[in-house]
């Protein structure tokens, strides 16, 4: 197995971040081939390509951008979402780090197609160091004259601000995230509208995932059919996976869609550490459901493959987790993130997940009985779907699995039921 | 006319206003859609989704009620029980947090959790780890206490603060379950509206410092009111009891809905007029200063009316249009002159652009409709040569000083039918002369018309334990051909051709009648 390095070629150069290194190898070449290019041809090129969102809903790129309504005399923002907060992913990280002008020159293509001039950077308040290389890297690219007015001495104009975050998960969904530019609270809008007729400053707008618009100078230059090469039909191309938790070589490979997930655990992160037993993968971020080493054996890293596991591929960040990992403790650690990230707007996600994770604290604590487990059971199903976003549901989703894959492992921690359960019930009454 | 639209919720075809979203257009034939955080006045937010609903065939399935249109043919779910389902779970969910301490709270009978909890949830609570602790009491300016622990964060107080007043006091901080309502510090509710999110608050967090502890809603009897605070007329209802051994009490006054006047609003004095009803009224009637009968006091007036040469009756800005017609009749009958003079309801620079006018008679219009003169030339030309002169309730103290008032009536004899003590100010009390104490505006019933011309009916329910007559019953008592309510709106009709088809003023609609621009005087 190896990679294939179309994201990442540049991730070992020295200095790769600056200007000078990043033109040497390859850098802002795909924009003389924008510029001779028709704005509908580059989204058919990239509706082509078979493109799909990395940010974890995999939507198609293109096709969100033919969203956009025709005619409008109203400004077309791009906003690029570099909020990555979903614990076990780290891929859009090393993209800022390591070839921000992969990035920018992303960033230039999107905002051509779509016939923007301004674009967002929204990065997570978290990342100093990325934030500061990124805007050394914007601040030269405007110097080059490849930002500004006369992008690269075209007649067209691309603008980039970057917004940082103060540390709120939510504002990585991307109507949380426009309110958060405005200047708002970071709470998602409840749709319709869409960002696409409805978005940043009540202007149409596009949000894309930093690693999306990465992939777009790569899919300029060397065309639809090069990159629809990489992965299966359903997954075009490539992803950056995040690898981590107990395995051996934890880092950022970039692979194609459609291999055996086993595989790469093993053969590119080395397998499960100091030679334990694999007990479970928690394949694309902390909101995706669990795989069982059995449903890992089978499951490839696609959306397809994960869809039928009833899994998600969401974000690539994969966690492998050892057989010493506490099952009810880390669906603790799960409510207790999400909990703690939700925004606090809507009944079901602001007052459901501080209750399961008190529940599960009881539980962890060996202080709970049966009926706290069946409750928070049953609460994963009457919070799901009924909230403004899918915060809540990227908690109860992986509890979820937890629950019902370990399910024995939480019983263990039970409290002993008495002997006369009656005796329990009307002593309660009392 | 509006557009109707066909629909159907639970399979049963309805028919609703378009244009609509569904709380509302389904509320209007008596479909109810439980919901916290939308108001009519404040948009959808869709924060609470206690309104989901189930529309058949639709995509998605389930839908926020608030945020829905009504759309023709459209499936509305209800009560399948995938949707009542939701219904209990957010229940449940807005319950966990919340004190339920409903014996002590204020809210209680008139609060949506309690309701919705009997309609939609009645179950036990399964809330067995510790619940999470916010601030109890909290002053919020404007006469407003907040309690965290029992708010539901609809937003609405927040809303109305950003949206209607444009203060935006209030703010929803943190995050998850910590999530409060809060003040931005060192700037509480200052405004003078702010009074409305108390009614605004679906649930008992926003309580009224004024009234939180001296009732319980159940207890309150309410009157359909008119608000007689200044001439907008805003909608209210007055709620009042009558405790064992107690006189009956305003407790409190609140707006009611009405769209041409004062959509759901009113300002806070507007609220705070009730105090007045209660505190500090005349109570008795006095002939040359000792106590007497109603009756004696108005046959000795009614003799020395035939006996006078010049009589001056002074009328108020803000009383009925019965009370305005029956006092002219009887000005006409004896040869009286009336004016209604109010320069000092007049509170320059007072008003605003939203509820508040500077003019503060209920019903300035309705005396230019009757014709009836206001100016001070004329008020201080007759006063000079009268020799009786009957106040019906005109606050003059507000339009001339003491000094001036006395100066006008030294040679005068004056009957003094009022409400309240030291209208005509303080140096006339002692004066030889009669007074009546009057019913006041809570009491009795009547039409006004506002400043924009718009005529309301109000009810008075308020039943006082000691009787006062009503003007009408003074200026009949005095000969006035208006010799009761009936015949006082006889009169009203003749001299109103607009309100002519109505054959009492209860048959006037609830949302008033607008009298044409050229009636109304302007």
């Amino acid at each position: 197995m190896q990679e294939a390095k179309i994201l990442s070629a540049k991730f070992a150069i020295k200095d790769s971040n600056k200007l000078t290194v990043a033109k040497k190898h390859g850098a802002y070449k795909a924009l003389d081939k924008l510029f001779s290019s028709k704005q509908g041809e580059v989204i058919e090129t990239v509706k082509n390509s078979g493109l799909r969102g990395r940010g974890g809903a995999g939507f198609p790129t293109g096709m969100k951008w033919s969203f956009l309504p025709k005619g409008l005399d109203k400004p077309v923002y791009l906003a690029v979402n570099a909020d990555e907060s979903e614990p076990g992913t780290f891929k859009d990280r090393y993209i800022i780090a390591r070839d921000p002008h992969l990035l920018i020159e992303g960033i230039i293509i999107a905002c051509y197609a779509i016939n923007s001039h301004d674009a967002y950077i929204y990065i997570r308040g978290e990342y100093t160091t990325q934030m500061e290389i990124l805007q050394k890297a914007i601040d030269e690219a405007y110097k080059a004259g490849l930002l500004g007015k006369k992008v690269g001495k075209q007649d067209y104009r691309v603008d980039i601000t970057i917004h940082r975050g103060a540390g709120a998960y939510i504002c990585g969904e991307e109507t949380a995230l426009l309110e958060s530019i405005e200047g708002k609270k970071g709470q998602p809008r409840s749709k319709p509208p869409f960002p696409a007729v409805e978005g940043l400053y009540a202007c149409p707008t596009i949000i894309n995932n930093v690693q999306s618009i990465a992939s777009l100078p790569w899919i300029i230059q060397n065309g639809a059919m090069a990159y629809k090469r990489y992965g299966i039909e359903s997954a075009t191309g490539t992803h950056l996976f995040g690898i981590s938790g107990h395995v051996e070589k934890p880092g950022v490979y970039e692979l194609p869609f459609g291999l055996p997930l086993l595989d790469v655990i093993n053969e590119m992160a080395g397998g499960v550490w100091k030679g334990r037993k694999l007990k479970g993968v928690i394949p694309g971020g902390s909101s995706c459901p669990v795989l069982t080493p059995e449903e890992a054996a089978t499951a490839t890293l696609d959306y397809a493959s994960m869809a039928e596991h009833k899994s998600m591929f969401g974000s690539g960040g994969i966690v492998v987790l050892d057989e010493t990992v506490s099952m009810p403790e880390l669906a603790l650690n799960l409510t207790q993130f999400y909990h703690h990230e939700s925004c606090g707007q809507c009944t079901p996600c602001r007052e459901g997940l501080g209750w399961m994770e008190k529940i599960f604290k009881k539980i962890v604590a060996g202080e709970a009985a049966m009926k706290d487990l069946n409750l928070v059971r049953e609460l994963c199903d009457n919070i799901e779907g009924k909230t403004v976003c899918v915060l809540a549901a990227a908690c109860t989703m992986p509890v979820r699995a937890l629950l019902d894959k370990y399910r024995d492992e939480f019983e263990a921690l039970l409290k002993p039921e008495p002997a006369d359960a009656i005796t329990e019930a009307s002593a309660e009454q009392e | 006319m509006t557009e109707m639209i066909k629909l159907f919720v639970n399979g049963e075809e309805v028919e609703v206003e378009s244009g609509k979203n569904l709380i509302d257009a389904l509320e209007k034939v008596g479909i109810e859609i439980p919901h916290f955080c939308y108001h009519p006045a404040l948009g959808a937010d869709g924060n609470c989704r206690m309104c989901l609903v189930g529309i058949e065939d639709g995509r998605p399935p389930i839908v926020p009620a608030c945020k829905t249109p009504a759309k023709e043919g459209m499936k509305v779910l209800l009560d399948a029980d995938h949707i009542k389902k939701i219904q209990h779970d957010v229940m449940e969910l807005e319950f966990i947090n919340h004190p339920t301490d409903c014996p002590i709270c204020d809210q209680a009978g008139e609060c949506k959790l309690q309701d919705y909890y009997m309609k939609y949830e009645g179950t036990e609570s399964r809330m067995w780890v510790p619940q999470v602790k916010k601030r109890k009491v909290q002053d919020f300016g404007g006469g407003v206490i907040h309690d965290q622990e029992r708010c539901v964060a609809c937003g609405r107080c927040v809303r109305f603060l950003r949206q209607i007043t444009k203060t935006g006091e209030l703010g929803l901080v943190k995050r998850g379950d910590d999530c409060r309502v809060e003040f931005f510090p060192g700037r509480p509710i200052n405004n003078r509206y702010g009074l409305n999110v108390v009614d605004l608050c679906p649930v008992g967090a926003l309580t009224s410092a004024d009234f939180r502890f001296k009732q319980r809603a159940w207890f309150l009897k309410r009157a359909e009111s008119i608000c007689h605070g200044c001439s907008k007329g805003c909608n209210i209802m007055v709620d009042h009891n009558k405790e064992k051994y107690e006189d009956d009490l305003i407790y409190r006054i609140r707006p009611r809905h009405n769209e041409q006047v004062n959509g759901w609003f009113m300002c806070d004095a507007g609220r705070m007029t009730y105090k007045p009803e209660n505190d500090n009224r005349l109570e008795e009637c006095t002939l040359a200063g000792s106590i007497r009968p109603l009756a004696d006091i108005l046959a000795d007036a009614k003799s020395r009316l035939e006996r006078a040469s010049k009589v001056l009756f002074l009328v108020s800005p803000s009383a009925s249009l019965e009370q305005l017609v029956a006092v002219q009749a009887l000005a006409e009958k004896t040869g009286a002159v009336v004016s209604a003079f109010s320069d000092g309801y007049i509170v320059k620079d007072d008003g605003d652009d939203f509820l508040i006018k500077d003019d503060k008679a209920a019903n300035r219009t309705g005396v230019e409709l009757l014709s009836i003169a206001k100016s001070r030339t004329h008020f201080d030309n007759t006063a000079k040569e009268a020799d009786v002169f009957i106040n019906f309730n005109n606050d003059l103290s507000r339009s001339l000083s003491e000094e001036q008032i006395g100066k006008l009536f030294r040679e005068t004899w004056v009957l003094n039918a009022a409400t309240h003590p030291g209208q005509l100010g303080a140096a006339m009390e002692g004066k030889a002369g009669s007074s009546v104490a009057l019913r006041s505006w809570s009491e009795y019933h009547g039409v006004v018309v506002n400043c924009d011309g718009i005529a309301q009916k109000f009810v008075g329910g308020v039943m006082k334990n000691v009787e006062r007559p009503d003007i009408v019953e003074v200026a009949a008592g005095l000969g006035s051909p208006a010799t009761n309510e009936a015949a006082a709106w006889a009169l009203v009709q003749k001299k109103i051709p607009a309100l002519a088809e109505f054959g009492s003023f209860l048959e006037l609609p609830d949302e008033g009648v607008k009298l044409t621009d050229n009636e109304a005087g302007k």
